[in-house]
């Protein structure tokens, strides 16, 4: 006998139970209520289903599982059988007939095919509640591949099985040694230690208890699920506990890690990952119920139920722990941030822009009111309005670290193109500042940052005759100072060499010979239009178009740079920023009938104007430094004549100091800036514009702008009249930092 | 000597392959078509293991169950008892009556050749 004549047999066999199918639908038209022929009935399409499934004629078993449904339905009453049921059944006896001809789904021919699905439609009516027509499930999973290896490996990567059986497995029929020896199948046996402790003494032994329990060490590729299931028929008869080998828990901690992200638990984690099954899962939260429910203390969490359990090891719960913990911040992380859109943060901006505005306004009439109760209303209201302000303004605060990580590749591919060993450390990533001024800042830290990888580090031979690391190191520290954020890019490296920065600033004419600089001054150079020191130009940078490049973007967000230096011990490239550019403290003056806004931080302080002083030049004399200075009435063309007293503004920006003349001095002004339209783009001296309290409009003067200004005029001028006035005169007057 | 296998099925195609499954694998056979058919074969001799099918004709699986297991030759004989997967109702019967063994159909030759496997070697 072989599977071919089985066949034969299932064919006719099926046959025989169809011809039945159809004699007892026919006679039970006549009796719709002979619950014998109902099953007789039942039995017919289940047997056949039951012999298709075993040739595995998965078409025929999909078919039939749905019929078998419907017919389920009739038997359990649920469904009268009337004439159209009946035609359908007859219908679909006939379709079987059919497919269990065909030894798989792909030979079926287009009218067959057409005839199931239709027949399968006019079934889902009959179906309970639309049950889906589901595939029957196989509950034996495929036999596992099993590896085994050639033994005498040692012990400790085996899977690690102690099992207790109950006294009744026996009275079950189950042998407990069959397991042991199908297990073995799954690899190899490393040992198996019988438990005798629950042996009772001889008057007490029944021969028909089980009282052994085992220790098994297996060796096998099988997975957890596979092992478990080879004790699926004792599973209510036996304790059972697998604990995986240890070379499996980097795997399982692996996977934990890998999984998806989501709301899991700590069970469903470890399942997921294959270390704990369902079955030692649901055992787990059973014990946790009922420990709950017997102590009214504290719940034990379930991974150290299930560590106690010994179903898992205590790594692996904590591994999955802390996957649990990575989901959940990742998600608390995600609910709370609110994505906004950034023209709408910039109206907000605005708009508490123009409150600050109103406010001073209700400020200015609140007191010229002379009201109390108006003036402290008022003082109230303004208190607030600056909160709301600077909560705002926090709004578009973003950390500096994502930009920061960006350079990791920048310095990554700076060092291999240059053959240098180069880490980059970040610090201070955390520090927010303005999210347009984070925009503005990347290129010009990419250039500082390259620099400090190309001229800063040096060789890593050079850097081991120095008794240095081989390994260069560039951080970028990032803080906040008094109302500004600091950005530091340092090296390690050689430091600046400012004998070769002065002597290569003469020979472009960037200094004359008889300057005197201090080193702080000489560094400074290296910002200068058209510096470079590198003695060969490199491919990164040094084309000319460096430092003076960087200097100039950071001083259009109305920020400062300077070079640190010490020579062995590398340099530091220090950014000063302002917070934010939307807001800005100013010093507000007069001149004429308008008002105009000096940035605060740059005003060193304010003196008296005296034409007389000036000997008929721009230039005045404050304690011994020359000071030019420019006539804002005039620089701006200002109407009407000039007042009585005048005042100069004296003014410092990147090292420079000049004065700005103006009629008179109205103190301290917080402002909020308003960009001047494409209009004014071309305006020199102005760099926005701002309303005060009483709505008037008043301009914010670019310091930076006249300065450079005056500079070059006076370069000009002091050149000409150097052989004249000396040394003395020499101009720009060095300023020493603050 | 090779152990004995009981296959209680009332269709004819479904025994002839746990048959041809069985016997390679080294047991013997026993066939019967229904349980009153297993009762009257087994005759008090040895078994090692039953398969039988739940729903069929003249003595269901659940009633041939509770009578074979009544017989103490074979109260220690393991049982697998095949049924579908939807019939939870009559597995807690099955169980009553002594099943702990459980394989639902279709199931293809060598899933049951495991299970037998876990119970007893041919």
């Amino acid at each position: 006998m072989n599977l071919d004549q089985a066949f034969n047999t299932f064919l006719e066999e099926s046959r025989e139970l169809l011809a039945d199918l159809e004699r007892y639908l026919l006679e039970l038209e006549a009796d719709p209520n002979d619950s014998e022929l109902l099953n007789a009935l039942f039995r017919c399409v289940h047997t056949v289903k039951g012999a298709a499934g075993i040739f595995a004629l998965d078409h025929v078993v999909a078919f039939t599982h749905v019929v078998e449904n419907v017919l389920d339905r009739l038997r359990a009453g649920t469904l009268g059988l009337d004439a159209e049921l009946a035609a359908l059944l007859l219908k679909c006896r006939d379709h079987i007939d059919a497919l269990i001809e065909r030894p798989s789904a792909d030979q079926l021919d287009e009218p067959l095919r057409a005839s199931d699905a239709a027949l399968l439609a006019a079934l889902a009516q009959y179906q309970e509640g639309g049950e889906a027509a589901a595939a029957p499930v196989p509950v034996q999973a495929a036999a596992p591949k099993v590896e085994v290896s050639g033994g005498g490996v040692v012990g400790g990567d085996t899977w690690h099985i102690s099992l207790r059986f109950a006294r009744e497995v026996l009275a079950h029929g189950m042998d407990p040694i069959s397991f042991i020896r199908y297990l073995g199948q799954l690899g190899e046996l490393r040992y198996v230690t019988t438990l005798s402790d629950a042996l009772p003494a001889g008057d007490d032994f029944d021969p028909e208890s089980c009282y052994l329990g085992f220790e098994i060490e297996l060796y096998s590729e099988a997975d957890k699920a596979t092992i478990e299931g080879v004790f699926d028929f004792v599973r209510e008869l036996c304790q059972l506990r697998i604990l995986p080998p240890r070379s499996r828990l980097s795997e399982y901690m692996q996977l934990i890690r890998e999984l998806p992200e989501g709301p899991q638990r700590l069970g469903e984690i470890l399942v997921a990952s294959g270390a704990l099954t369902e079955a030692e899962l649901a055992e787990g939260l059973r014990l946790q119920q009922e420990q709950r429910q017997r102590e009214d203390a504290a719940k034990q969490p379930i991974g150290e139920v299930l560590v106690a359990q010994g179903v898992v090891q205590p790594e692996l719960v904590s591994a999955a722990l802390s996957k649990q913990k990575q989901s959940r911040e990742r998600q608390a992380q995600a609910s709370r941030y609110l994505r906004v859109q950034a023209d709408k943060l910039d109206r907000l901006i605005n708009l508490v822009g123009e409150l600050v505005i109103a406010s001073a306004s209700v400020g200015l009439n609140a007191a010229k009111s002379g009201d109390a109760d108006t003036q402290e209303a008022a003082a109230a209201m303004s208190l607030l309005v600056e909160e709301i302000r600077d909560s705002t303004l926090q709004l578009r605060m973003v950390p500096i670290g994502e930009t920061f990580s960006r350079y990791q590749r920048v310095v990554r591919d700076v060092a291999a193109e240059l053959g240098k060993d180069i880490a980059l450390v970040i610090s201070g990533a955390d520090t927010e500042l303005d999210k347009s001024v984070v925009e503005k800042i990347s290129e010009p830290l990419t250039h500082l940052v390259r620099n400090a990888c190309d001229h800063g580090i040096e060789s890593a031979e050079r850097r081991l005759e120095l008794g240095k690391p081989a390994q260069g190191t560039v951080r970028l520290n990032a803080y906040h100072e008094s109302g500004a954020i600091v950005i530091e890019v340092s090296d390690d490296g050689g430091g600046l060499n400012a004998a070769r920065i002065r002597a290569k600033a003469l020979e472009r004419g960037l200094i004359r010979p008889d300057q005197t600089l201090s080193e702080q001054e000489i560094f400074q150079l290296v910002f200068e239009p058209g510096f470079s020191t590198a003695a060969t130009v490199t491919n990164l940078s040094g084309r000319g178009v460096g430092m003076d490049v960087v200097k100039r973007s950071i001083e259009a967000l109305r920020g400062t740079v300077e070079l640190l230096s010490s020579p062995g011990q590398g340099t530091t490239c220090r950014i000063r920023l302002p917070l934010t550019l939307a807001i800005i403290d100013g010093f507000l003056c007069r001149v004429g009938d308008a008002s105009y806004v000096v940035p605060l931080e740059m005003v060193v302080e304010c003196i008296e104007f005296s034409a007389s002083e000036t000997e008929g030049r721009d230039i005045i004399n404050l304690r011994g430094e020359v000071l030019p200075f420019v006539r804002l009435r005039d620089y701006f063309g200002v109407d009407g004549a000039v007042g009585r007293r005048q005042n100069i503004i004296v003014v410092q920006y990147a090292g420079q100091k000049a004065g700005l003349v103006v009629d008179e001095l109205l103190g301290e002004h917080q402002t909020v800036i308003k960009p001047l339209g494409p209009l004014f783009a071309y305006l020199k001296g102005i760099s926005g514009s701002t309303i005060l309290g009483n709505g008037q409009v008043a301009l914010i003067v670019d310091v930076p702008a006249l300065i450079g200004r005056l500079t070059q005029h006076d370069d000009a001028l002091a050149g000409r009249r150097l052989p004249r006035t000396g040394a003395a005169a020499a101009l720009p007057a060095p300023v020493a930092h603050h | 000597m090779a152990k004995t296998v009981l296959v209680v099925d009332d269709s004819a195609s479904i025994r002839q392959v746990v048959a041809i499954t069985l016997k390679g694998a080294g047991f013997d056979v026993i066939e019967a078509c229904d349980g009153r058919d297993a009762l009257a074969k087994l005759n008090g001799q040895r078994v090692h293991l039953m398969i039988s099918d739940v729903n069929m004709p003249n003595m269901d699986g659940i009633t041939f169950l509770k009578e074979v297991k009544a017989r103490p030759e074979y109260k220690f004989t393991p049982v697998i008892m095949l049924t579908t997967e939807s019939a939870e109702e009559k597995k807690a019967a099955g169980q009553a009556a002594g099943a702990k063994a459980w394989m639902v159909k279709p199931f293809q030759p060598a899933q049951m050749l495991a299970a037998v496997n876990k119970l007893v070697m041919p």
